[in-house]
């Protein structure tokens, strides 16, 4: 048995690098300091479905095949192609990365990565305007106002908040936890109390505690930090904050423009925007400019829904605009846990951070153009590579259909939709358990990647995978302009 | 291993006092040798000049900051894309080129060895990684101190010694080259949106000024026998007046012995030049800081010279990115980094119309000519701050040739015209001094004992460049000099011919260098340091430190400290 | 001139820049047919996707008869004569054109006429997202010149526009139309959606149809009779004026119609 120390997670956009593993037998037995979905990683992340050999489609069946055979016939298919896509990335370490740009480059493919089903609006709205941001230390040392829009952290980046915001201790900003927790206990006996009431007054209807008309405030004045929640519906996390504004759904845009006319003390000629009243806008808008150090994280709630990439750009804007008159940070919430480390490599190397097309021998980006999903969707493939990433469970039923007509290459490490659906599987090991590596966190924090046990006999790992395959490709290729030459 | 050998060609190397002699080069594994068996290979340079490879003092290529500079700029590199060939990977440029284009561009103009100034420790293994990629260059960083809480609280209580053997460690963990300080004070008051304004300004909370960091950091280099000197961005960067504020920190570092080696190197200096007290009356200031670099010798400084063009300006200096934006309106991006350093970009156009743009591109040159020691004045635009790093040729056009100046000059806005020093200045450089101020004065002002000169025993990175300084008149030739530095004939890295006629035919990697600092009792990581560091950090010790697995090519430098 | 058939239907798509009037200028159906062209990742000839034929008059004029939705950048940066497309055409068509006329008879997909300089440019079908809007990151939008479109348009069209004019007839625009525009005029005939001249400063939108929502960001200034769309014609109203967008300087103009737009009355109010 021993004890593995300082182990980073590789889930989600948080990366928290605490984790204390126990191991035996060459298994995680297990977990400390991690969060459920953390702990489900490293114990259960040998399943059933765990690729054991790689597989090649024969007579519409994936069958065993050796890894020579998958990698020649990979490399023949990627060689061979027009317009291939280069899907993935996102859960796996730089270093694979690293390799899948030089692959992509020699293919004259497109790479791609899953920031263009998640946050590559926001790096379309950060192209248009910039971003004004830090990392999370800074976050938790001095921020005493804290806005999650449009994301639910308390379900999918559970640490967050005890490591990076509300409940931590920074040197110049004190952890809220006990507050929070004091504020559960009253309302836990108000609930006694009422129910006391309501049996004694035999009534079963309660008149609501709070103000009921829909984003109206459930204010709570204090000292210390303070947390705005802003989505379209009451998350887990809303549940905790201090403010809590329920906009109407794709309405996010007009609300934050107008807290910018509020900011910048401007009037408006509307009583309500989005479903919220200008005057509890104005409250808001107070709170925004008397803090010392705010910060925006926003989620999908912004980045998928009507406006996409214009709501990232006003929402920076607003703290463009907040800057002016106080110190304010914004930062996306991502969510594969390298999926900033895709987008960083790539921009390293090409200077693009997703939906890079080299058909032309040179780097070439223009999301809507040279995004996988419009390829897919406008069907112009004729190859395609997958790593790291699962689109047969959510890409749209056209874009896979599209996919699945050509060639398709997984490189994962489970039996998961889309390598049900590939003609050549490998099977690869878990980065970050089984492999080591680099990660980078939602806020460009680079951080290694352990290796924890002993991946399965002959199980290689993505960027050993990746290189075998570049290598072939190369000697197709070759042979190719020799022949050329000859002729 | 290959031998070489560069026959007749002009030679220009002036740490070993060579000004032009026709002489041959003899190279063996990857060094210069003595002399070379028949079997070596010749390059004839019969008519052309042979250097050093060039050596950039101060260079943004690499990091977490750079990248986001790439990331935000889609519009820069769609009109510079290079494509892939044999031997070459594909890329994109502009002002901020991709890693394997910044390698290539730069060995294009005949540059070996380059420094990227500004790390943030924490985000040390992206700097280093981005390192592994840029090819045909030796390459080290530069980690951000300035403004580490640590170094601050040692500054405060005045334990240097403790503080010295916390900067050896934070060398080695980062796997640094100097100590890079930037607006020291500023960036920690930037956290909450404050700047600081004067070398004594206190800085909120750490009850510290910047004198104090910047001599005690002084200090601290001195006893850690460093090879460069402490690597200063000073306060008030790129604001009206500010030569008040260089002038002071000069004077303070008069205070750390000089004991025949600098004591301080001033970054991209034209941008702490600025007289006057407001943008409608800047002018230069270029006179003022030149008379007292003549009159001591206690420090060296490069240009950050500005190039007409469309550029990006990046640096750990949070809030002067923040005074830029405030002027421009441009996208800005801040990257403030916890318990470190701050940072900010903003794309930037310099234009010849604009009379304070002018006027910054006059002071770099009045600066360079005015400074008569080219050993103290280093040729850099602090890239992509005052321009991208291929517009260099350009600078040593103007610096070579008033010509060259006075047609660049009167195309400018009527007001810098009016203000500029220049047309009162005919210094022209010489080969000799541009060598000097492009490679050896470089490579000696960082330590580089193998880099900046031909002498046997150094390294085998050598320009060679299709110039012939018998026949040519560089001053009135400056255009045909300009293209030769643009292309050179050949580029030489450890020994093999990686450019020839200004393409790349070779690869080599090239090696990351870093200081293994040793020093008698080494700093001491205890629980107490250990806590701080989970207090101050939102990433735990052990997952702090740039390993091994993060350099490609090892070239550590073992320093022996004198603590 | 030229005439360019498409030898089948393309499925990957193709770049084309060499499809140009400035390019074929001076040069014969050989040359032309040696011109270069990808499809996908590979070169091609323009010959091995086209049928080149000369068709009497020497005019710079480029005549394309079929589909070429998948061909991209026809005409981009092009400075004088003109070309028409008789089909549907791909992404990027005249981007930075500065000069001559391209007239579509069918659909433009995405980025047409994006960051135009001069010209004239004539759809008859749809016109997709991004219509004269610039690249990726950047702000010069279209600069001048004159885009009509008969039909539909797709969002974030005229962004950052910064003069000339953009003429849509179709009954649907999509969302962020004249995006940050500083300058220059867009009259849409028929009705426009959401989020109209979000963070405009400067220029006209006009809008004679229905407007589903004006911006809270914008508020109103007067009622005008009628409005000037440039020097040879002016639309007849009235118009509500509104003056935004707030959250920047707020000095861009918004006309949009008060008889198609009894929703608006509240904003009355405030006059």
């Amino acid at each position: 048995m021993s004890i593995v120390k300082s182990v980073t997670c590789p889930i989600c956009g948080c990366l928290c690098d605490d984790i204390e593993l126990t191991v035996e037998n060459n298994e995680v037995v297990k977990v400390k300091n991690g969060c459920a979905i953390c702990e489900s990683k490293f114990i259960g992340y040998r399943g059933e479905h765990r690729i054991k050999t790689p597989l090649m489609r024969k007579n519409g069946k994936l069958v065993p095949v050796s890894m020579n055979e998958a990698v020649h016939a990979a490399a023949e298919v990627l060689a061979n192609s027009t317009y291939p896509i280069l899907y993935g990335w996102s859960s796996t370490s730089s270093e694979a990365q690293r390799v899948g740009v030089e692959l992509t480059e020699e293919v004259g493919g497109i790479m791609d990565n899953t920031a263009v089903v998640c946050h590559g609006p926001s790096i379309l709205g950060v192209q248009e305007v910039g971003i004004p941001t830090c990392t999370l230390g800074q976050i938790r040392h001095r921020a005493d106002l804290i806005i999650y829009w449009g994301c639910d952290p308390w379900s999918a980046h559970p640490r967050h908040l005890e490591r990076y915001t509300s409940f931590t201790e920074g040197r110049f900003e004190k952890s809220e936890w006990k507050a929070y927790m004091q504020k559960l206990k009253a309302q836990a006996g108000q609930k006694k109390m009422q129910s006391a009431m309501r049996i004694e007054s035999g009534r079963t209807q309660l008149r609501p505690q709070t103000c009921s008309i829909p984003g109206m405030p459930q204010t709570m004045s204090k000292d210390g930090r303070k947390l705005i929640v802003i989505d379209v519906r009451k998350t887990m996390s809303a549940e905790m904050a201090d403010y809590y504004i329920q906009v109407e759904p794709n309405k996010d845009y007009e609300l934050m423009q107008a807290l910018r006319v509020l900011v910048r003390d401007g009037e408006l000629d509307v009583d309500k925007v989005a479903g919220v009243p200008v005057e509890y806008l104005k409250q808001v808008a107070d709170a925004l400019v008397n803090c010392e150090f705010g910060v925006i994280f926003f989620g999908m709630g912004l980045t998928q829904t009507a406006g996409k990439f214009r709501n990232v750009e006003v929402a920076i804007s607003l703290v463009r605009d907040l800057n002016m008159r106080t110190k304010f940070s914004i930062m996306p919430m991502r969510g594969h846990f390298n999926v900033t480390g895709a987008n960083v490599v790539s921009a390293w190397q090409t200077g693009y951070p997703y939906g890079v097309d080299f058909s032309l021998g040179y780097p070439r980006y223009n999301p809507g153009e040279t995004t996988c999903m419009d390829v897919l969707l406008r069907e112009e493939n004729d190859a395609s590579l997958v790593i790291a990433a699962d689109p047969g469970a959510n890409f749209p039923k056209k874009a896979i259909e599209n996919m699945v007509k050509h060639p398709l290459i997984v490189i994962d490490p489970h039996m998961n939709a889309t390598s049900m659906l590939g003609d050549i599987v490998f099977p690869s090991a878990f980065v970050g358990i089984e492999v080591e590596g680099t990660a980078y966190r939602m806020d460009h924090v680079p951080l290694p990647l352990k290796k924890v046990v002993e991946p399965p006999k002959g199980i290689l790992s993505d960027e050993e995978i990746l290189t075998k395959i570049l290598a072939q490709v190369k000697l197709i290729k070759s042979k190719k302009t020799a022949k050329k030459a000859e002729a | 291993m290959v031998e070489l050998l560069i026959k007749n060609g002009f030679v220009f190397d002036p740490i070993n006092g060579i000004n032009g002699e026709k002489m041959d080069i003899a190279i063996k594994n990857g060094k210069i040798v003595e002399k070379v068996t028949r079997k070596a290979q010749l390059i004839d340079a019969t008519g052309l000049t042979v250097m050093p490879g060039g050596v950039d003092i101060h260079t943004h290529i690499a990091g977490g900051e750079v990248n986001t500079g790439r990331i935000v700029r889609p519009e820069d590199h769609v009109k510079d894309v290079v494509s892939k060939t044999a031997t070459t990977r594909s890329g994109t440029g502009y002002s901020i080129p991709s890693t394997f284009v910044t390698g290539y561009r730069y060995s294009k103009m005949g540059y070996t060895t380059v420094m990227n100034p500004s790390m943030a420790p924490l985000e040390a293994k992206h700097t280093h990684e981005e390192l592994n990629d840029i090819p045909l260059l030796d390459k080290a960083s530069y980690p951000l101190i300035g403004d580490w809480w640590f170094v601050l609280e040692y500054l405060r209580k005045g334990d240097l010694e403790g503080c010295a053997r916390h900067v050896a460690w934070m060398m080695d963990i980062t796997k640094g080259y100097a100590i890079k300080i930037v607006n020291p004070g500023g960036l920690e008051s930037w956290g909450f949106g404050h700047n600081v304004h004067s070398i004594d300004d206190q800085v909120p909370n750490f009850c510290i000024t910047p004198r104090e960091i910047i001599v005690g950091l002084a200090k601290v280099n001195k006893m850690l026998n460093l090879p460069h000197s402490i690597h200063l961005h000073t306060n008030n960067l790129g604001l009206p007046g500010n030569y008040v504020t260089t002038l002071e920190t000069m004077k303070a570092l008069e205070s750390v012995p000089y004991e025949g080696r600098p004591v301080g190197h001033i970054t991209h200096l034209q941008f702490s030049s600025f007289g006057g007290d407001g943008w409608g009356n800047m002018k230069s200031a270029a006179e003022e800081i030149s008379s007292y670099i003549n009159a001591h010798n206690h420090m060296t400084f490069d240009m950050g010279q500005v190039i007409f063009t469309d550029t990006t300006t990046m640096t750990a200096d949070g809030p002067f990115e923040f005074t830029l934006y405030q002027l421009s309106g441009h996208k800005w991006v801040n990257s403030d980094v916890e318990t470190e350093t701050s940072g900010g970009i903003i794309p930037f156009h310099y234009k010849k119309n604009n009379a304070v743009n002018a006027t910054q591109w006059s002071i770099g040159l009045e600066l360079a000519l005015l400074i008569k020691d080219p050993w103290k004045m280093f040729m850099t635009t602090d890239h992509p701050n005052g321009g991208p790093f291929f517009a260099y040729p350009r600078i040593l056009a103007w610096l070579m040739s008033k010509k060259a100046r006075e047609a660049t000059l009167k195309k400018c806005h009527k007001k810098a015209q009016k203000k500029s020093l220049l047309p009162s200045i005919d210094r022209e450089l010489s080969l000799y001094e541009l060598a000097i101020m492009t490679r050896a004065g470089q490579a000696k002002a960082l330590g580089l004992k193998n880099k900046g000169h031909l002498g046997v025993g150094a390294d085998a990175d050598i320009a060679i460049y299709n110039i012939n300084p018998e026949t040519t008149d560089i001053a009135r030739k400056y255009k045909s000099v300009r293209r030769a530095f643009k292309h050179a004939a050949y580029t030489i890295k450890d020994g093999q011919i990686v450019v020839k006629d200004g393409e790349v035919v070779g690869n080599v990697s090239g090696r990351t260098m870093w200081l293994d600092v040793q020093t008698a009792e080494p700093c001491r990581i205890d629980d107490e340091m250990r806590n701080k560091f989970k207090e101050y950090w939102t990433v735990e010790y052990d997952n702090y430190p740039v390993t091994d697995h993060y350099v490609k090519v090892k070239d550590p430098i073992i320093v022996k400290a004198s603590v | 001139m030229i005439v360019l058939t498409p030898l089948r239907k393309f499925t990957f798509p193709v770049n084309a820049e060499c499809i140009n009037p400035d390019v074929f200028q001076g040069k014969d159906t050989a040359e032309i047919a040696n011109l270069t062209v990808f499809e996908g990742n590979k070169q091609k000839k323009l010959s091995e996707l086209f049928k080149i034929q000369e068709d009497g008059a020497e005019s710079p004029t480029i005549t394309i008869n079929g589909d070429v939705s998948e061909v991209r950048r026809i005409g981009v940066g092009m400075k004088n004569g003109e070309i028409v497309i008789n089909g549907n055409v791909g992404m990027h068509l005249g981007e930075k054109m500065a000069g001559g006329k391209i007239t579509v008879n069918g659909d433009a997909c995405q980025w047409a006429g994006g960051s135009m300089k001069k010209g004239l440019i004539e759809i008859h079908g749809n016109a997709g997202d991004y219509l004269a809007s610039p690249y990726r990151g950047s702000t010069a939008g279209m600069k001048g010149g004159k885009i009509v479109v008969d039909g539909d348009v797709g969002s974030d069209s005229g962004a950052y526009l910064h003069g000339g004019l953009i003429k849509i007839k179709g009954n649907n625009v999509g969302q962020f139309l004249g995006f940050h525009m500083s300058d220059g005029v867009i009259h849409v005939e028929k009705n426009a959606s959401t989020r109209l001249g979000a963070n405009m400063t400067g220029g006209k939108i006009i809008v004679s149809g229905y407007v589903e929502e004006v911006m809270p960001s914008f508020t109103i200034d007067s009622v005008k009779p009628k409005v000037k769309v440039d020097d040879t014609e002016s639309v007849a109203g009235p118009f509500y004026v509104f003056l935004g967008d707030l959250a920047e300087k707020g000095t861009g103009k918004l006309f949009v119609s008060k008889a198609n737009n009894p929703h608006l009355k509240t904003y009355e109010k405030f006059l």
